[in-house]
């Protein structure tokens, strides 16, 4: 069921409304249901998986609960017990992660894997042929966050099996994020509540500058890309370039926009859902970039990767070792770059099972620890340079040097093979043509004239309000505090815009087309 | 053990006022790499085991919590 | 605010946006799903979807019509007056294009159902064995909520009422682009339900070789098969559907399967078609088109698909035994249960026609004046001027008229051999003292083609400038009456030549359009221009005038549709070159061709320009 549906919009608006009907005990309960007729519109073939990954961490949940009761019962010194209550918890998180990731890389990564192999062993190997439920990525590293944090005795497991369902699968969320943490969101899930129309309205708002973003912007812009970004590409550099950096769009506006939906009907119901960007645009270094682009992800693979991993004995080992052997600030941050650089080779692999995904990865993670390694002596040529840190031209040379990175970053997650990616950024540098982007050529890739301004018209929209909340503006806050007029006037110029570019963005043929031109 | 904490903590996150800050992760001034760099230099320094579900924000906002952490683990 | 009233403003703002929405679709109308109140442009709309735009204007004019046609777009060929006139009727061609059997069932059956109906005529083309029952795009090819027992009133009052505006606002935009003759998206007329054909009727045809180069797609056919006409039993259970409903309510229905193009049946195995066809007569006796001699003439199609307007009046003419209309023996089998296996093993391979069977090669010759002494120039010397009528005589060429022509073109008539059309342009006296006799002399039959205004002058009309005398009407009756010289027009008074004109202009120096001239002031000039040229003709020499030479040779096709319209048949531009008649054809009489003769020409270069 995707954002865009009528169906989604009749679901989550029945939803709010018989949240706010239905007896207060009843309203988690309702949500789950909710989010069972979201997931059954989705086919139930995947939802067997889904119940499976469910299960599992339930029960996984429930025996580090009782493992963890044990450890607090232990006599004070019973370093034995400990010890065997340890390896236990660690027996049953291990299973846990076994079957659950496992279940992932089957769906995701078996078959690249097998392509990978030498065809005699291969070949041998049965495919994996289930198809892959909406959302299992995310369903899975939010259960997975969950048993962690459990095993690391944060809190108590949740017993009821229903709740624990709401809690993993809780409907406008689990097709792409933002990742929830069990202890910010269980007790929103399950509270009782009253209506606060405030929620309503900022969360009716929220989801209407999602879908404008989704619909008028990215799905537009969507169409010049699908053009440009394909095998033998027939344009030149310039216009690959524009490809990509509508693709960049493209993909901010439908993934924010997506979690702007998520996030404001969830608003609706009163629940108040993980941020999950934060203006990338005004990033200033590529892992500023991380920490406001997917930020559920990026605090999941700290919290539950990074952290263990930079601070596990091998590692704490190869700290020793770089610190001795290498000397200076490279020795003393050696390990931690490295674990780093594994983050975002894995944050790539996330993304899918190809190569180009897995350079994506390369790509972040060699810029970023280059970065780190080399932090010190940029500093002091910013000195020599008498670069004022927090100048306005250094923070814009920042951001579009960021931009840049990101920008050819994506070159790799949009073509369809690692081979094209480069094949394009090749091409880009060696042949732009640079005339191909004002003799015409833009407008035979799809997108009218009018379509290339309606997107950079809300390019420019959405960039101006992310530059206000830049500096501190809460726009919703501000805009409530309007006269009566202006508030109407932005409201009924957004449901204006999604009526007029965004539904009826596609489907329009014209009349010399529709007869067949007889 | 304070002043050591305010070396170590200089040394890798150069230009914060470590004296007075009470937020240092909630506003973003130390980021998960220093906190890992930090914790890794606590470890050798003062010969002490912090685990990784010790990483909590409100055990690096500031240096006292620090040094409760480091006084915790070594008890 | 609060928050509950940003919430009533909010569904506010939503209502008001879909009651504009909804008010703008209703008044633009660019469907014909409401009646098209407004505008009142049902071409526009029933191009967007016939479907619906053609039920909603039968609501409105459903008395005017007692007899209805019915199929896919090949039969707007069907021709309604030829109908109409056969079946003492009135027609009104309810073709959709893209229809399936399942369409035509529906419409039948509301027909039957709402209004008078006398008879119907079903076309039934190969494609109906292809789909059936297509459910594809809505706003373009649904079906009206009163025809479709499937289609609900709400699913199409929100269909239409929450379409997307641009299909009004294109609308809105064609209505300030629109003209006389049809553009893309006004293709139908709407009184007939035909496609508007004024433009492609208008077009001059010759040659097959030329017309493959205008019509590459001939050439070049595209296959786009194989099909399987799976649905040929879906199909043939609603032509049964709307057989009975005829029987049982009285109705004439007359089933046609209208000619295909030849090499669109390569879409199928023969024994396919073969099948469909017979499965049809299984249901009901019918006129069989669909391949003879006829489907082999790329000439007789406007395009892959469809048969010409010309092809439709053979086919009523076949069905109705008119005898005033050309067409192959082989063209028109009533095909029943008994004869179909036999026939449908003969005629899916036909023979196609010969070229010299239905065309002929026709020079025009085109003089102006004569004289005693040639100028070296247009004005020819008598002298030369009977060489070559002599030279013309001694190689066997025959002197035709246009009533030959359009007697071979319009109902088969022979040609001679050797056929020539000798024409005079302007009507100047000397083609009644010096021309005429030497015609007569040589039994060799000509054309003038006289400017109404200078009939009988010297002088110019309004300046009384001096001008090469004229003949008048008196001598032009003299020489109709011979039988020898038919007058015919070269417009009433759009040849003027401006510095002998009165006033300061702009001047009609040929029939086109002044310059800025709105399209209705310019077809209404031409109408009473011609109509007067015509009837003084006509009153002068009693016999009819339906042939026009375009002043210095400059016409448009909406000059062309125009006097189509006004009933001429012939008319001749100055472009030099032999032309190519073709039975059936009667745009092949259309901006015909013509060798410019003046006196420096010699006999035996017109020989050489006759020979090809």
């Amino acid at each position: 069921m995707a954002f865009t549906s009528w169906a989604f919009v009749a679901l989550a608006a029945a939803a709010v409304v018989l949240y706010y009907l239905v007896p207060r005990r009843g309203q988690w309960v309702l949500l789950l249901a909710a989010s069972l007729v979201f997931y059954a519109a989705g086919g139930a073939g995947g939802f067997v998986w889904l119940a499976g990954v469910a299960a599992v961490t339930w029960a996984a949940g429930l025996a580090l609960g009782r493992l963890n009761r044990a450890r607090a019962a232990l006599a004070k010194g019973d370093r034995a017990g400990a010890a065997a209550l340890k390896r236990k918890k660690k027996a049953v998180a291990a299973a846990a992660a076994v079957l659950c990731f496992g279940l992932l890389y089957a769906m995701k990564y078996w078959d690249f894997t097998v392509d990978l192999l030498p065809a005699s062993v291969g070949g041998r190997l049965p495919r994996w042929d289930f198809v892959m439920p909406l959302g299992l990525s995310f369903f899975t590293f939010q259960a997975m966050g969950y048993v962690i944090d459990v095993y690391r005795d944060k809190y108590a497991p949740q017993r009821n099996p229903a709740k624990y369902a709401l809690f993993v699968s809780f409907f406008p969320q689990m097709v792409q994020g933002p990742i929830g943490r069990y202890d910010a969101l269980a007790p929103q899930l399950l509270a009782e509540r009253q209506i606060d129309w405030r929620d309503i309205q900022f969360g009716l708002q929220l989801a209407l500058w999602g879908y404008f973003k989704k619909m008028v912007i990215a799905d537009r812009a969507a169409v010049l890309v699908d053009t440009v970004i394909v095998e033998n590409c027939p344009y030149g550099g310039a216009v690959i370039a524009f490809g990509v950096l509508l693709y960049c769009v493209q993909l901010y506006c439908d993934f924010s926009g997506g979690i702007d939906i998520t996030r404001g009907v969830a608003r609706m119901l009163g629940i108040e859902l993980a941020v999950n960007f934060r203006r990338p645009l005004f990033a200033t270094s590529l892992a500023d970039y991380w920490r406001r682009w997917h930020i559920t992800l990026g605090q999941w693979m700290r919290d539950y990767l990074f952290y263990p991993l930079s601070l596990s004995k091998p590692f704490g080992r190869l700290g020793k070792w770089a610190r001795r052997h290498i000397g200076g600030l490279p020795g003393k941050i050696f390990a931690t770059s490295l674990a780093t650089f594994v983050v975002y080779l894995v944050i790539g692999i996330w993304h899918g099972a190809n190569f180009r995904y897995i350079a994506f990865g390369l790509w972040n993670g060699a810029v970023i620890t280059a970065s780190l390694l080399m932090e010190r002596r940029f500093q002091s040529w910013k000195a020599a340079l008498r670069i004022d840190d927090k100048s306005r031209p250094w923070r814009l040379f920042q951001m579009a040097r960021t931009a840049l990175l990101v920008f050819l970053g994506r070159y790799l997650t949009r073509a369809p093979r690692l081979l094209t990616a480069l094949t394009l950024l090749w091409t880009t540098v060696t042949a732009p043509h640079l005339s191909q982007l004002w003799d015409g050529t833009l407008l035979t890739l799809g997108l009218s004239a009018a379509d290339l301004l309606v997107v950079a018209a809300g390019v420019a929209v959405v960039e101006t309000v992310e530059l206000l909340q830049e500096r501190g503006v809460h726009i919703r806050e501000r805009l409530a505090g309007c006269r009566g007029f202006v508030q109407w006037l932005a409201l009924a110029a957004l449901l204006t815009a999604l009526l007029v570019f965004g539904i009826f963005r596609a489907g329009y043929i014209s009349s010399e087309f529709i007869y067949g031109q007889f | 053990m304070r002043a050591k904490i305010i070396e170590i903590l200089t040394e890798i996150c150069p230009g914060i006022d470590f004296e007075h800050e009470t937020a240092l992760i909630d506003d973003g001034l130390v980021d998960s790499l220093d906190i890992v760099s930090i914790v890794t230099e606590l470890m050798d320094t003062f010969d002490v085991e912090i685990n990784v579900e010790d990483l909590q924000p409100e055990n690096f906002n500031s240096v006292d919590a620090m040094v409760e952490l480091i006084e915790r683990a070594q008890a | 605010m609060s928050p509950k009233k940003w919430l009533c403003m909010f569904f506010g703002t939503v209502l008001l946006l879909a009651v504009l929405l909804a008010a703008f679709n209703f008044v633009t109308d660019p469907f014909g799903a409401f009646g098209d109140r407004f505008l009142q442009w049902f071409s526009y709309d029933e191009t967007n979807n016939p479907r619906v735009a053609k039920t909603t204007w039968l609501e409105q004019h459903h008395d005017e019509y007692d007899s209805y046609i019915l199929g896919c777009s090949s039969t707007s060929s069907l021709p309604v007056e030829a109908f109409n006139e056969y079946l003492d009727a009135s027609f009104y061609n309810l073709f959709m294009y893209g229809a399936d059997m399942r369409d035509c069932e529906k419409i039948a059956r509301y027909l039957v159902e709402h209004y008078e109906v006398k008879n119907l005529v079903l076309n039934v083309y190969i494609d109906n064995g292809v789909t059936y029952d297509d459910e594809s795009n809505g706003l373009t090819h649904g079906l009206h909520y009163a025809v479709d027992p499937d289609t609900s009133a709400l699913e199409y009052f929100t269909r239409y009422l929450f379409a997307d505006p641009r299909y009004g606002l294109a609308k809105l935009q064609a209505r300030g682009e629109d003209t006389i003759l049809p553009q893309t998206f006004d293709v139908f007329d709407e009184a007939t339900g035909v496609y508007d054909k004024r433009a492609r009727d208008a077009e001059p045809i010759g040659s097959l070789a030329s017309y493959l180069q205008a019509y590459p797609v001939f050439a070049d056919y595209p296959q786009s098969g194989p099909y399987g006409l799976y649905q040929t039993a879906s199909c043939m259970e609603s032509v049964a559907a709307i057989r009975d409903l005829c029987a049982g309510a009285g109705v004439n229905l007359i089933v046609v399967a209208g000619p295909v193009y030849i090499d669109y049946f390569d879409n199928f195995a023969r024994e396919d078609v073969a099948a469909f066809y017979e499965a049809l007569a299984e249901v009901t006796p019918f006129w069989d088109f669909s391949c003879s001699s006829v489907s082999c003439e790329p000439r007789y199609f406007y395009d892959a698909t469809h048969f010409r307007n010309n092809v439709g009046e053979m086919i009523a003419a076949r069905i109705f035994g008119g005898d005033a209309v050309w067409m192959p023996d082989d063209f028109g089998t009533y095909v029943t249960a008994d004869n179909a296996a036999e026939h449908f093993a003969a005629s899916l391979e036909p023979t196609p026609l010969a070229e010299d069977a239905i065309s002929a090669q026709v020079p025009i010759l085109m003089y102006h004046n004569l004289a005693e002494e040639g100028d070296g120039g247009d004005t020819m010397s008598a002298a030369n001027f009977e060489a070559q009528i002599r030279a013309l005589a001694e190689n066997g060429y025959t002197a035709v008229t246009f009533d030959d022509l359009m007697a071979y073109v319009y109902e088969g008539a022979d040609l001679p051999e050797k056929p020539v059309v000798i024409t005079f342009d302007d009507g100047y006296l000397s083609n009644y003292e010096l021309a005429w006799p030497i015609l007569e002399q040589y039994g060799m039959k000509a054309t003038i083609f006289a400017i109404g205004v200078s009939v009988g002058k010297d002088t110019y009309k309004d300046t009384g400038n001096a001008m090469t005398p004229h003949f008048s009407y008196e001598q032009a009756a003299e020489m109709a009456a011979s039988g020898t010289i038919s007058v015919q027009s070269h417009t009433y008074d759009m040849h003027q030549w401006a510095p002998f004109e009165d006033g300061d202009g702009p001047f009609r120096e040929t029939i086109l359009p002044l310059p800025g001239e709105s399209e209705e002031d310019y077809v209404a000039a031409l109408t009473a221009d011609f109509t007067r040229s015509r009837s003084e003709l006509e009153a002068a020499t009693g016999q009819p005038v339906n042939v026009l030479a375009y002043p210095s040779g400059a016409y448009s096709t909406l000059t062309q549709a125009t006097l189509t319209e006004l009933g001429v048949r012939v008319t001749l531009s100055t472009n030099p070159g032999i032309n190519t008649v073709v039975r059936g054809l009667p745009q092949t009489l259309c901006g015909m061709l013509r060798f410019g003769m003046n006196d420096t020409v010699t006999p035996e270069a017109l020989l050489a320009l006759l020979a090809g």
